[in-house]
């Protein structure tokens, strides 16, 4: 069952289940209230008949500069750089998705897939965006494959992508402005964090 | 940050980029070196000096940030040919921020903005007024920006801060009717252009109850800024339903569900709407998402029996289309929904049980497997009667013969099968054997299924997981009815046995914290507690399955970071909040404005955050009790314990927020103050848990308003006793009033807490000590009792009232009388601690905080009252009456010393005998209660399973990958024993420590006072 609306702040208070399991990073505050702030609907949660909260997803659209998960990069350019600038029109115009999680105990009800479809839907009706990207571990296989039955590609792989530690993966889904399918034609050598276009 | 010459802040903006790239690089040195180079340059450039205090505060340098950062100011405000940009005071904003300055660069706007009012300088002004939180000025500024450029945003950043004033400060309602008047006329004149104004606009109207007016502008043109239909529609049906209108708010509803049929929050609204519920819309509902309702109050509907008949039939009508019309297998809702219709029947006594009995075994049969079945019909299975719950129990069970042919499936339905037992409470009626009977049975489950997990990634979750988790609780309460030890012991083993197999279910996390709290072990909790790694705003919620534990334990320096790193987190948050705000507003997402302030709010009334604000600057006086000078300035560091005084006084007004997300506790301990294993057995029904923090609201406040009265007392306790000599010895008879005076209050305030008047509460305590009154009369409230007789005893030191009314000499009395309860209590809680290493010693907690709190703050009096009798240099002692008292005093002091070294002595001698007790003894104490072989009754069965199945494994035909057959092989309950003896021993370690180090103090003290 799957109410699905805008996250709002108290949800932050009620995600515990969700975000204690070890693959889900909590991030810090400015992170959430960012993403809230500038792409609330973007940021969705889904409730159960209990009102538990299922599940949560964040994304953006737009030239993912906020692709990054790592907060404290995050809160320096929220106090130094408030003017910001705009990049990537035209064919790099696209939707990001930058965490998915579903709590234990709605798993295998393909929640995921709902919440991915919404997200690519509004990405691809409403912001007529080129393509929807994420970026993944490249240990955590268990996401690859949903991804990947999802109908998402791996675009490319980004060496030391976390904390300089792992590679990340950057897998990508076409939508139906890109009709030729050219935003996600792999990329043949993987790339450094330098080399990505938005960081 | 160049602006369009080339040239930023008045300076070529080649010359500025270094430094800005030297700062953001942490280079700061050369940042500062580069500054200074410019500044020699530009001396009287306001901007290059706020470049300057901006590096200097990077490094540390607060006190010349800001001496620079004022002269900056002094040139704008004085010097006119000087240039007034917005990166100047942006900057100069910056640095005033960090150094808690705040009005400063408000200041500095404010002028900037007289002399210059234009929209980039007003941006930052109003900015300013979001960090402050002053509302109407951002109202003003906001207005002022609106009538200058006619922009959309500047009219809502306005009638934001209007809603502000309303939700958050104290503006009326009335307000609320201005911003329309301001909303009406714009859109008369510019319509709107982004969704969330219309937002605002509705929101604006719903909140005086215009609700006609707000459907009417959504039905209007402007309904068309909403994109996405199910959103509009929404909005529309809550509207309708709050106006009243609740047919055609159903029929909003229903179109709803037509399009997401899965929505149980809007089948509830069109249900609601039926039957003319109005609790569902009211405002405390509709605004307060975070203790959202589940189902509906049992309430009975107004509703004529026609009426209610047709309505009901109508929408099991339509559940059953929507049931017809999906192809989908995973909706679940129409038939929660048709069931959830069937509750309302029975509850107006039209139903008939056995339909919802049938509904229910339907819906165990297309979606038992799954692990939310439970908390889908928790509250359905809560409104049959005890007899038909066990009906329904028996046709489970019998479903139970026929299993999905799909092994996950039928393993699913199994373990639902478990849970709706343990849902219906089931489980506390049944004998003990049954009972080991069924944790034998779950753990058999989890083992013969694991083949199922053979090819999952070891960091997925595997299949029947929870089995070992209800097993577990199935030992608790055999543990709990029997207190056999063996069950606690038992279900640690079979918890490590899963996390060894898999280690990252946070489910077994929490339950082996919780029971190696209960086990005396802290530190193995605390380890467990850390590997959940709890960080960010889990803080605030999660934080609770540890806290309480560890500030009665002696592990001060872990208690330390736990307390720091969540301060932090707290106050960080509160200091960026406003930025965060005011990029709501600049991104023109206006509900999140309200939303963030509402959020930072309750955030600052967490009753958590306050308990922490004052545990860790009492942890810090129990660190530093040791040395009076070290304590001195602990409590000058907290401004003499005034900040907390206030705390004290507004506590009582304020509505404190609990934040806890108790849902994760174990049913044995489902609050923080409550843990049914400390009482006797009784059967006890754990769903549904709700409500639990208006319990612990009265409760907490009590602690929170009595615990910051403690630094101030301690502090005048100390003033007091220091003086208290000092006069004896001049000139007798003459006292400090004013301390003596305000410790007084504070005493009556104390005690009327504890529920007496201090004259009552004395009475209490000579009582106790004199034999007349059970030590048990202190309850629950001991440690704060024996605070009181410390302080009051200081206070008694300087003061020329009576303690007593029928008192002789008050002071040394009440010394004796503290001592003699500190005596009292110590050693019956020492000969209290039971003699074997299992057993779960829930007194040690009390004892560490008999030494580290009253017995800790008497030996500051003390010091005080040593030091201030020692002779320092040649200061002449005088004759005659005064040191007749002084002496007497001294006796007292002496007495004192030898006493608290006695009971200091013995708490350390029973400590030793423990941390050296041979570790095979301990570890054997540990393991034998399971290891009673052939025994077909008592704790062990479900250990000897898990060995019986490690050590078979090889020999039973069951299809492991090597991962889980190499991770079961690994497992070892003796290293598990042993990590237990360790964890309880390093808490006796600690313990140890601190005893030893006041030891050392009355030691030296001893020394002192025999000099005399």
């Amino acid at each position: 069952m799957t109410t699905i609306r805008r996250f709002c702040c108290n949800d932050l208070l009620r995600f515990a289940s969700v975000n204690l399991d070890h693959l889900t990073e909590t991030f810090n505050m400015s992170f959430y209230m960012t993403y809230l702030a500038r792409w609330p609907d973007y940021f969705n949660v889904a409730e159960g008949s209990g009102n538990r909260i299922m599940a949560t997803y964040l994304g953006l659209l737009g030239n993912g500069q906020w692709a990054l998960d790592e907060g404290s990069r995050l809160r320096n350019r929220l106090v130094f750089y408030v003017m910001g600038k705009v990049e990537g029109q035209g064919e790099s115009w696209h939707g990001h998705v930058t965490a998915v999680t579903v709590s234990s105990e709605y798993r295998r009800q393909q929640l995921a897939k709902k919440l991915m479809n919404l997200l690519e839907d509004i990405s691809d009706n409403i912001d007529k965006a080129y393509f929807v990207d994420l970026f993944v571990r490249a240990s955590n296989t268990p996401a690859i494959k949903m991804y990947e039955k999802l109908g998402y590609v791996i675009y490319r792989r980004v060496l030391c992508y976390y904390s300089g530690e792992e590679d990340g993966l950057d897998m990508r889904k076409a939508l139906s402005q890109d009709v030729e399918k050219k935003s996600i034609i792999p990329l043949k050598r993987p790339v450094t964090p330098d080399e990505l276009e938005y960081d | 940050m160049a602006s369009k010459f080339g040239l930023a802040g008045g300076i070529p903006e080649r010359r500025v980029r270094p430094i800005w790239d030297a700062i953001d690089s942490r280079q700061f040195k050369t940042a500062l070196k580069l500054v200074t180079q410019l500044l020699a340059k530009f001396p009287n450039s306001p901007y290059v000096l706020a470049l300057k205090g901006l590096t200097l505060e990077r490094m540390g340098k607060t006190d010349e940030a800001l001496s620079v950062c004022l002269s900056a100011k002094e040139l704008l405000y004085t010097n006119d040919s000087v240039l007034i940009d917005d990166l100047t005071l942006s900057t100069l904003q910056i640095v005033f921020q960090r150094l808690d300055h705040l009005d400063l660069a408000t200041s500095c706007y404010e002028y900037a903005c007289g002399k210059f009012p234009n929209n980039e300088l007003m941006t930052g002004l109003f900015n300013c007024y979001v960090r402050e939180y002053s509302f109407v000025k951002q109202q003003q500024t906001a207005i002022k920006m609106y009538k200058h450029a006619g922009e959309e945003r500047f009219l809502l950043w306005a009638v934001c801060s209007i809603q502000l004033q309303v939700f958050c400060g104290n503006g009326g309602e009335k307000l609320l009717f201005l911003a329309e008047g301001l909303l009406k006329k714009h859109v008369a004149s510019h319509s709107l252009r982004e969704p969330e104004a219309l937002m605002v606009y509705i929101s604006i109207l719903e909140q005086q109850a215009k609700y006609g007016d707000a459907l009417e502008i959504l039905n209007g043109k402007l309904g068309s800024l909403l994109m996405i239909e199910v959103d509009k529609l929404r909005i529309q049906g809550r509207l309708l339903a709050r106006s009243g209108d609740y047919a055609a708010a159903a029929d909003v509803f229903q179109k709803i569900l037509e399009s997401c049929p899965d929505d149980w929050e809007c089948f509830l609204h069109y249900l609601g709407c039926l039957l003319e519920d109005d609790s569902i819309w009211c405002n405390e509902a509709v605004y307060e998402p975070i203790h959202p309702r589940k189902f509906f109050n049992c309430k009975i509907s107004h509703l004529t029996d026609e009426l209610f008949d047709t309505r009901i039939s109508n929408a099991s009508a339509f559940m059953q289309k929507l049931q017809a019309d999906t192809t989908d297998n995973s909706i679940r809702c129409p038939y929660l929904a048709n069931m959830e219709i069937e509750r309302q029947k029975l509850l107006n006594g039209k139903g008939n049980t056995d339909y919802l009995i049938e509904a229910l075994l339907q819906y165990f049969y297309r979606f038992g497997h799954l692990a939310c079945f439970t908390s889908d019909v928790e509250i359905l299975v809560e409104a049959l009667t005890p007899d038909k719950k066990t009906e329904l129990l028996e046709k489970l069970k019998k479903c139970s013969d026929s299993l999905s042919s799909v092994p996950t499936k039928a393993l699913g339905q199994s373990i639902t099968l478990f849970k709706v037992q343990e849902l219906m409470g089931n489980m506390f009626k049944l004998p003990e054997n049954e009972l080991e009977a069924s944790s034998v049975q779950m753990v058999e489950l989890y083992c013969k299924n694991l083949p199922l997990s053979k090819d999952l990634d070891a960091q997925e979750s595997m299949h029947g997981e929870e089995l070992l988790s209800m097993a577990c609780n199935v030992l608790v309460q055999l543990f709990w009815r029997t207190k056999h030890v063996g069950y606690l012991v038992e279900a640690i083993m079979l918890l490590e046995f899963g996390l060894s197999i898999r280690r990252y279910v946070w489910q077994y996390k929490i339950l082996l914290l919780h029971l190696y709290s209960h086990f005396g072990s802290v530190p193995l909790a605390y380890e467990q507690y850390k590997s959940l790694d709890v960080k960010n705003i889990l803080m605030e919620t999660v934080t609770h399955h540890i806290l309480p534990q560890m500030l009665v334990s002696p592990l001060w320096m872990e208690l330390h970071n736990l307390l720091k790193d969540y301060i932090k987190f707290m106050d960080d948050h509160f200091r960026e909040s406003a930025d965060l705000t005011f990029l709501a507003y600049c991104h023109k997402n206006y509900s999140k404005v309200i939303e963030f302030v509402q959020f930072k709010e309750r955030l600052q009334l967490s009753s958590q955050y306050l308990v922490a604000r004052v545990e860790s600057p009492l942890l810090q006086l129990k660190q530093n009790a040791d040395g009076i000078e070290e304590e001195e300035g602990v409590l000058e560091s907290l401004k003499c314990g005034i900040h907390f005084l206030e705390l004290s006084n507004e506590i009582g007004s304020k509505s404190l927020t609990f934040n806890e997300d108790l849902q994760s506790r174990p049913w044995w301990t489902p609050t923080s103050e409550k843990n049914h294993l400390l009482g006797s057995f009784e059967g006890i029904s754990y769903f549904p848990r709700e409500n639990l923090t208006k319990e612990m609201d009265a409760n907490l406040r009590r602690v929170i308003e009595k615990k910051s009265l403690l630094p101030r007392m301690i502090y005048l306790s100390i003033q007091s006793a220091s003086t208290s000599l000092k006069e004896h010895v001049e000139v007798h008879g003459s006292h400090h009033p004013k301390i003596s005076l305000e410790l007084k209050l504070l005493l009556e305030r104390y005690t009327k807490m504890l529920g007496f008047s201090l004259t009552e509460a004395i009475g209490m305590v000579v009582g106790v000590a004199n034999g007349e009154k059970s030590t048990v009369v202190f309850g629950p409230n001991l440690i704060d009792w024996l605070n009181f007789t410390v302080f009051l005893n200081a206070w008694s030191l300087n003061s020329q009232e009576q303690v007593q009314p029928d008192g002789d000499e008050c002071w040394p009395r009440t010394w004796c009388i503290l001592d003699s309860l500190l005596q009292k209590y110590i050693l019956e809680v020492v000969k209290s601690i039971e003699p074997q290493i299992c057993s779960p010693w829930s007194d040690l907690p009390l004892l560490v905080q008999l030494v580290t709190e009253p017995l800790a703050w008497h030996s500051l009096i003390i010091q005080a009252c040593v030091r201030a009798a020692v002779p320092s240099g040649k200061k002449k002692k005088k004759s005659g009456p005064s040191e007749q008292s002084s002496s007497k005093l001294t006796h007292t002091i002496r007495d004192s010393i030898q006493l608290l070294s006695g009971l200091l002595g013995e708490i350390m001698k029973w400590l030793r005998e423990w941390i050296n007790r041979p570790e095979n003894q301990n570890f054997e104490d540990i393991l034998s209660p399971l290891q009673r072989k052939g025994q077909n009754e008592g704790p062990g069965q479900v250990y000897h399973l898990l060995e019986d199945f490690i050590s078979n494994m090889d020999e039973i035909e069951i299809e492991l990958s090597d991962r889980i057959s190499l991770s079961l092989k690994s497992w070892s309950p003796a290293d598990v024993a042993r990590k237990m003896v360790t964890g309880k021993c390093k808490v006796l370690t600690e313990f140890l420590k601190i005893c030893e180090s006041k030891m050392k103090l009355f030691q030296a003290l001893k020394q002192q006072i025999s000099q005399l």
